[in-house]
């Protein structure tokens, strides 16, 4: 499946995705130093200890020797230490950070393709009957919806009601339990994450189907006497996801940066809620360092998409 | 031989003795019985710690967890008096107010086992002024302050330093005469050092060098390392996500640690979740680590629940909230305007106008919804501290909107100066923002003036204000500890750096610096009438608007026995039970 040109190109791809990540990490790194108000100061902290707590950091130096720590920093893989938690490494948090982040991530986007194509292949192969027009309207709501108005009903819904319902025997319980969460953790925050993009996917795949379902090929795959099935999977669904899988490069993004929301909602600790306070606590350092995990979050689950394309359809070669 | 009359007696009193005591044991086995099998307590905060190291912690969230990890020689005990912690007993200054010592207790070890001894006092005392954290100045009376201040050394080169008591990084004035001795020499007399020296989490606490040593700036971040002498030691640590501590076994201190596991939350951040986690039975407790703060909805709705309402605890905390106005006109401070003091009278009577202009009691009936402050009428220093003048003692608390436009007629009859003027405030705070648009309200409705309103976020906004960048600004003040010269040495005078530095409003007059200074050095009892007349002074020069008391909230499950939150911190750790439920 993958050629040597294939491996070439996610060699290239590979670099680039380094370049843009360096490039992100010192637009931001010097983009932020330019921010009023820093994590340092605080009413109490005058004087001498103010300038004591610059030099630990390195912040009364020059901004050009500054990048160029960073710089080498970054290459070393040490992004350095938290202003606000003094001490404490960054880099592992932004590492274990983005684990978490992706955790939520692939299952909100197996939510994504697993309800969207669901939704959009029955909604095509029942066209205008009741079981479209439910479909239908449910995507139509979905992508209407903000994701942190979704996330707060679901909240609502699932971990207030239901705990009232069930008397505490069975709700979902608000925390990120472990490094890793758990299933049970994470599948309602996923969901809330991909829900709205389901819908997306749901009206993308309902409409390539249709136009597919109607080719000559499927007529006479359907004339030859194959299992409707199989016609529908292998011969229909293939093809109409190639529309789908371009979308799914920017989706992949959405749900990325819709995590911002969510985790926060949720009380994740992954990347999402790290970027808003560190933002909110002038953390610069964590800034920068979420930043280049999303760069880096970012170039590698839209390589992972033109991958797929390899597999979907074999005409695609790289 | 007894007599038989007094023998009978003799049985009666063992056997009424003996009672007794099958009483008093079976109430124990009765009360063990009530406690639960998992003495587990859990409870989130809602961001992450600075820091665990005395010598540089700074938030309030710091000090809350510090409390029951370290322990300075004295401390605040429930009712915010000093009293021995690693001491013996709380010393006497001197009769030259100069010099205090400190008898220790002999029976002290750190976590990790080490002997607890004076000397530990001298390396952590040293190392706290020669980091030069945010509390370093609570050891600024000692001898040799000024010098160790100086130091430019960081990391393992202040730690070579120290480790050969280096002059540049010895305070001269703190000595150890003995292994359970250690002496201070003030370099000038300060009745508020012992209440300074008291203060939980910060620069007074005592740290191990054995395990301070293996890690200069990241110890704190280890459970190997982060060693107190407290009944609690850590045992694991998630930066952002979590922190868990345990009970140190056979603590020499009382009372004995019950609740035997700490699990602190530290992935959420956002006070609603925590409140809908903590109704789904996941926190046993809302609003420690100084996170009162819950939001006005959250709390009325709780309170309109039946059986949620009596887990709703409200507490009076020691912060203050109030409006400043610029004072000073001079070349560092950019603001100007109409209040400086070089205005004379009419700046006076402007500034009265603004005060009398605001209806504070309608503002805490809408703002806080009467319940998470209540109205400043007691001066600037909130109830339960000393320093706070009574009930309805402040003068700029009335509301008076006649008087108010009298004045601002008959000092800006053609509103010329009036014009233009804008309230800046960082609005991370929701309150702050319900108060900035209550304040110009008032303003707009009561004198006729429109105020703009200047939201800027918090660090520059503080950054800013301390500049004088601000003719009318948001402005207020947590006590650190129960001593008025907390607020007064902070805020106004020459301590801080008034009129140009670290100075909100730049007031600086030669009466209030010899008032300041002449209460700073004298024992507190003597010294809180002059505190008292710091005030009045303020008050004369209408140096402020003062707004309202902060009340903290709290959630806390009725099996969680012994929680609870005075106006300062939270309840120790090791006072806490949980019963069975």
């Amino acid at each position: 499946m993958f050629t040597r040109g294939t491996l070439i190109y996610i060699g290239q791809r590979l670099v680039l995705i380094v370049l843009a990540v360096l490039g992100v990490s010192s637009l931001v790194f010097l983009g932020i130093h330019r921010l009023p108000g820093d994590a340092l100061f605080s009413e109490h902290l005058h004087g001498t200890q103010y300038e004591l707590t610059l030099h630990h950091y390195g912040l009364d130096r020059p901004l050009w020797l500054q990048y160029v720590s960073f710089i080498g920093g970054m290459l070393h893989g040490d992004l350095g230490e938290s202003l606000v938690n003094r001490g404490v490494s960054i880099t592992p948090i932004v590492v274990r950070e983005m684990s978490v982040s992706a955790e939520v991530g692939i299952v909100a986007l197996l939510f994504t393709i697993g309800i969207g194509m669901s939704f959009g292949v029955v909604a095509a192969i029942r066209q205008n009957t009741w079981l479209d027009y439910v479909l239908s309207t449910t995507s139509v709501v979905g992508y209407s919806m903000p994701n942190f108005v979704v996330a707060t009903f679901l909240i609502l819904a699932f971990g207030v009601w239901l705990d009232n319902i069930t008397q505490g025997t069975f709700y979902f319980q608000i925390g990120w339990p472990g490094r890793y969460g758990t299933i049970g953790a994470i599948w309602l925050p996923a969901f809330a994450l991909g829900f709205p993009y389901a819908s997306i996917v749901a009206r993308l795949t309902r409409a390539s189907m249709l136009e597919v379902i109607r080719q000559d090929y499927i007529r006479t795959a359907r004339a030859k006497g194959l299992r409707e099935w199989v016609i529908t999977i292998r011969h229909s669904l293939r093809n109409a996801l190639i529309p789908v899988i371009t979308i799914l490069g920017p989706l992949v993004i959405g749900i990325i940066t819709g995590g911002v929301v969510i985790e926060n909602i949720f009380g994740i600790p992954g990347l999402g809620k790290e970027f808003a306070t560190s933002i909110l606590n002038r953390d610069y350092n964590i800034v920068i360092g979420v930043f280049t995990g999303y760069a880096a979050l970012v170039g590698l689950a839209n390589l992972g998409v033109d991958l797929l394309y390899v597999v979907i359809d074999p005409r695609i070669r790289y | 031989m007894a007599p038989t009359s007094f023998r009978f007696l003799k049985a009666l009193g063992v056997g009424a003795m003996s009672s007794l005591v099958l009483m008093a044991c079976g109430g124990g086995n009765q009360q063990s019985q009530n406690l639960a099998s998992d003495q587990t307590l859990n409870f989130p905060i809602l961001g992450d710690f600075g820091t665990l190291d005395p010598a540089i912690a700074d938030a309030e969230t710091d000090s809350e967890i510090q409390q029951n990890i370290f322990d300075g020689l004295v401390k605040f005990d429930e009712n915010l008096n000093i009293v021995p912690d690693l001491a013996t007993a709380v010393p006497q200054a001197s009769s030259d107010g100069l010099t205090y010592t400190f008898k220790l207790r002999q029976d002290v070890t750190f976590s990790n086992g080490d002997k607890f001894t004076s000397k530990d006092v001298l390396y952590s005392w040293n190392r706290a002024a020669a980091m030069q954290g945010s509390y370093s100045t609570n050891l600024a009376p000692i001898d040799g302050y000024d010098t160790v201040a100086k130091n430019k050394a960081s990391g393992a080169a202040l730690e070579a330093l120290l480790e050969k008591n280096d002059p540049s990084v010895t305070l001269t004035g703190l000595t150890a005469p003995d292994p359970s001795t250690v002496q201070v020499k003030l370099s000038h007399p300060a009745g508020w050092f012992m209440s300074a020296a008291a203060m939980a989490g910060v620069t007074g606490q005592v740290v191990d060098q054995n395990a301070v040593k293996k890690d200069f700036d990241n110890w704190w971040t280890k459970p190997e390392t982060a060693i107190g002498t407290g009944p609690y030691k850590m045992v694991s640590y998630t930066p952002k996500q979590s922190v868990e501590f345990d009970a140190v076994d056979n603590w020499w201190g009382s009372p004995k640690p019950t609740v035997k596991k700490v699990k602190i939350d530290i992935s959420v951040t956002n006070a609603s979740t925590a409140i809908t986690k903590y109704e789904q039975g996941g926190y046993d407790i809302v609003g420690y680590g100084g996170y009162a703060n819950l939001p006005v909805a959250d709390i009325l709705r709780i309170k309109s629940t039946s059986n949620e309402s009596s887990q709703l605890v409200l507490h009076p905390k020691v912060r203050t909230y109030w409006v400043s106005f610029n004072m000073v006109s001079d070349s560092s401070r950019p603001a100007k305007g109409p209040f400086t003091l070089d205005g004379g009278q009419t700046a006076h009577d402007l500034r009265m106008a603004f005060a009398l202009a605001v209806d504070k009691k309608k503002l805490v009936d809408t703002v806080c919804q009467g319940i998470v402050c209540t109205q400043a009428t007691g001066g600037l220093i909130p109830p339960t501290l000393i320093g706070y003048m009574g009930d309805n003692q402040d003068p700029l608390a009335k509301f008076d909107p006649a008087k108010a436009k009298q004045l601002l007629q008959s000092a800006d009859p053609t509103g010329a100066k009036t014009k233009g003027l804008s309230y800046a405030y960082d609005p991370e705070n929701p309150l702050n923002v319900g108060n900035a648009q209550f304040l110009q309200a008032q303003w707009q409705e009561n004198l006729g003036i429109h105020v703009d309103l200047l939201p800027v976020a918090h660090s520059p906004f503080i950054k800013a204000r301390l500049k004088g960048s601000y003719v009318l600004s948001r402005d207020g003040w947590q006590a650190d500890y129960n001593h008025p010269q907390d607020w007064f040495d902070n805020l106004w005078g020459h301590v801080v750096g008034c009129p140009d530095s670290g100075c909100t409003t730049g007031y600086n007059p030669k009466a209030y610096n010899d008032l300041l200074d002449k209460a700073d050095a004298e024992p507190v009892d003597q010294a809180k009438a002059d505190y008292t007349k710091l005030n009045q002074m303020l008050i004369d020069d209408v140096v402020y608007i003062p707004l309202y008391y902060s009340v903290g909230a709290f959630l806390i499950k009725p099996y969680v026995k012994g929680a609870g939150t005075n106006s300062f911190f939270d309840h120790y750790w090791n006072e806490t039970q949980i019963l069975s439920h």
